[in-house]
């Protein structure tokens, strides 16, 4: 194995949240990073999958020196990030907000000749390189109009770009691929993948799992500040797949889920809402055909509505709802307090 | 567990002093090009010292009766501050286009870094190695650059149009004054972009320099005319030196500080001790919120 580039250790972070209530301000302490160590090897595509609000983007920030954290280290390339801070700097490349942090009354040409001054790009090197990502990214028809005329996708693209300007040995990508349309999206997966078969190691956050089975060598999983789960995407799958995953599509009322849970070999069972009053239920146990018969009886009797009934392949999404009891969309309900950290890996 | 990593160098990042002097240059460069994208921002900027200067002339003229009764009036009130000087206009002229000065160098800070929180920018430039210093000091010196546009076209269209003529006395001293008095105008801007970041609000803070910054530079009036403690506050305020620097040169009067080597002396030790301490100050505030929320959250 490659030695690592990247390592964690310990790291926490504490914030001092201000809440509002009844006219008065109160200062509340928030966990945001609760102790979290891992090592990144170099060369590798290290996956960041989580909820929103997981402690991802403080981890990240840590990493990147936006943020101190209040106890623990980190190195990267080398350096340390709480003394190196410039070096650790030098040694990234990130595309941290989407498609802000652009200048919107400059071309995409001058932002990125901007950006490769701050990372210290020789002027000559820096046109060079700048030619080089218009053609590898195919900004040519844009990069000399300014930013403020670009669409959503556009600006994406050439956030991208200024990761890339100063050609870093790691990249940081958080949710890139959000606003870009499907096949934008493809090809920036396929440059990433080009990137790491060039030797960068780069980091990928993201809440869409087949991009993360697409790109990823290790995933780690982290929630509520944790890492509940890390390993190869093989791994992490086979680490459930003694269990089998059904999903039903159809109108469940209330209670369906405590009844499915009661069910005998049901290990965790996640809802997603759909629209008109639909959910889909993904239920993780033990021989699906077995149980199966007792799942229909126990919500029919509550009176649900089955519409469908599909096996399921195990995907990382399974892992993270077998950790958790949540699913990572963005419509996820979160099933009470039967949280089953720890389990399996 | 072993703290060291691999380490695979910067990519095409070569930092050193010309890097350094190369960001500050991209930096000044990017400025000027955003402001010129927006039609006629420097101009209409210019003209506001003469509104402000004419204000009150106009005022004094009215109150005296006369042009010539408003001179002598000013001759005796700044004959009682060792000055003595019945050229008002002039005064009004330069002591306000100095503020515009003083004011632009001030609020273009705060503007800046408020706007690179909003736009997600200012995050940008904490993930790039380029230290701080070297980026502000682009933005000080673009912010230098339009400032000074704004005097030389204020001074000589308020002249022409007040019939005042700015190069009677000495004219290179008050530009040397000028001169010298910018790295304490850039400490200021340091310790105001500081308050900005941490506050997340720039058009209270602005507001309030707006009508702060002139009472204490005593734009229309000499500060002897404050009780003590605030004429020692306002004596002690960097931009009221320069200011009253420029008029003693211009004007060929007596400075309320004293001898020209004394002008000097102060004039030096502002332009040392007021940068240190405000890009400190700057340092201490970016330190406290990278404790906490970091520099994303506005």
């Amino acid at each position: 194995m490659a030695e690592a580039i990247i390592r964690v250790d310990a790291l926490s972070k504490t914030y001092v949240s201000k809440e509002r209530k009844k006219g008065r301000k109160e200062k509340k302490p928030v966990q945001a990073l609760k102790g979290v160590s891992l090592e990144i090897s170099d060369g590798e595509v290290f996956g960041l999958l989580g909820p929103n609000g997981a402690g991802k983007t403080t981890l990240i920030k840590c990493l990147t020196t936006l943020l101190l954290p209040t106890s623990g280290g980190a190195w990267i390339n080398g350096y340390d990030v709480l003394r190196e801070e410039n070096a650790v700097r030098a040694s990234i490349g990130c595309m941290l907000m989407g498609d802000r942090g652009l200048y919107w009354k400059l071309t995409g040409r001058e932002n990125l000749d901007y950006f490769g001054a701050l990372y210290h790009v020789p002027r000559d090197v820096r046109k060079d390189r700048i030619e080089d990502l218009i053609t590898l990214l195919k900004l040519g028809d844009f990069v000399d109009r300014t930013v403020e005329t670009y669409s959503a996708g556009q600006r994406m693209i050439l956030a991208f770009a200024k990761a890339l300007i100063n050609d870093a040995p790691i990249l940081i990508l958080d949710e890139p691929t959000v606003t870009m349309d499907v096949p934008t999206a493809r090809e920036l997966r396929h440059i990433v993948k080009e990137l790491n078969r060039q030797g960068k190691t780069i980091v990928y956050t993201t809440h869409l799992m087949h991009e993360a089975e697409e790109l990823c060598n290790r995933v780690a999983i982290i929630d509520h500040g944790e890492i509940i789960a890390i390993g190869t995407t093989q791994d992490l799958k086979a680490s459930i797949r003694h269990e089998d995953v059904v999903t039903m599509e159809g109108i469940f009322p209330n209670g369906s889920v405590e009844r499915l849970r009661a069910v005998p070999r049901v290990r965790e069972v996640a809802v997603t809402e759909a629209e008109s009053g639909r959910s889909r239920l993904d239920v993780m146990c033990d021989d699906s055909r077995a149980v199966l018969a007792k799942m229909i009886d126990a919500l029919s009797g509550n009176g649900a509505t089955i519409e469908a009934i599909k096996p399921k392949e195990v995907t990382l999404e399974d892992v993270f709802i077998a950790k958790t009891g949540r699913t990572l969309a963005v419509d996820t309900r979160v099933l009470g307090e039967r949280a089953v950290r720890g389990r399996g890996g | 567990m072993a703290a060291e990593t691999v380490a695979k160098g910067f990519g095409l990042g070569r930092p050193g002093l010309r890097a350094s002097l190369d960001v500050a240059w991209t930096v000044f460069v990017a400025r000027l090009r955003i402001i010129t994208r927006y039609k006629g921002a420097i101009l209409l900027e210019s003209f506001l010292p003469i509104f402000f200067a004419a204000m009150p002339i106009l005022l004094g003229i009215a109150v005296a009766g006369s042009e010539e009764n408003a001179a002598n009036n000013f001759f005796q009130n700044t004959q009682a501050a060792g000055q003595g000087t019945s050229e008002y206009r002039l005064y009004m002229l330069l002591g306000s286009s100095t503020f515009m000065v003083v004011s632009l160098m001030l609020w273009l800070i705060g503007y800046w870094i408020r706007r690179e929180q909003e736009t997600g920018t200012l995050e940008s430039l904490y993930l790039a190695p380029a230290k701080r210093l070297h980026v502000l000091v682009g933005v000080t010196s673009y912010s230098l650059v339009r400032s000074l546009a704004a005097f030389v076209v204020a001074m000589f269209v308020g002249s022409l149009l007040f019939g005042v003529n700015p190069l009677s006395g000495n004219l290179l001293a008050a530009i040397g004054y000028l001169m010298l008095g910018v790295p304490a105008l850039w400490g200021l801007s340091f310790f105001f972009g500081a308050l900005i970041l941490r506050v997340k609000e720039a058009n209270s803070v602005i507001q309030l320099i707006q009508w702060v910054v002139p009472f204490f530079m005593g734009v229309y009036f000499p500060v002897t005319m404050f009780p003590p403690l605030v004429r020692i506050t306002a004596m002690a305020f960097p931009p009221t030196l320069m200011n009253d620097a420029m008029r003693s040169a211009l004007l060929n009067i007596t400075s309320l500080y004293g001898p020209g080597y004394i002008v000097l002396g102060l004039m030096f030790m502002a332009a040392w001790i007021t940068p240190l301490l405000g890009y400190e100050f700057f340092g201490m505030m970016e330190r406290r919120i990278k404790r906490n929320e970091g520099v994303g959250q506005y």
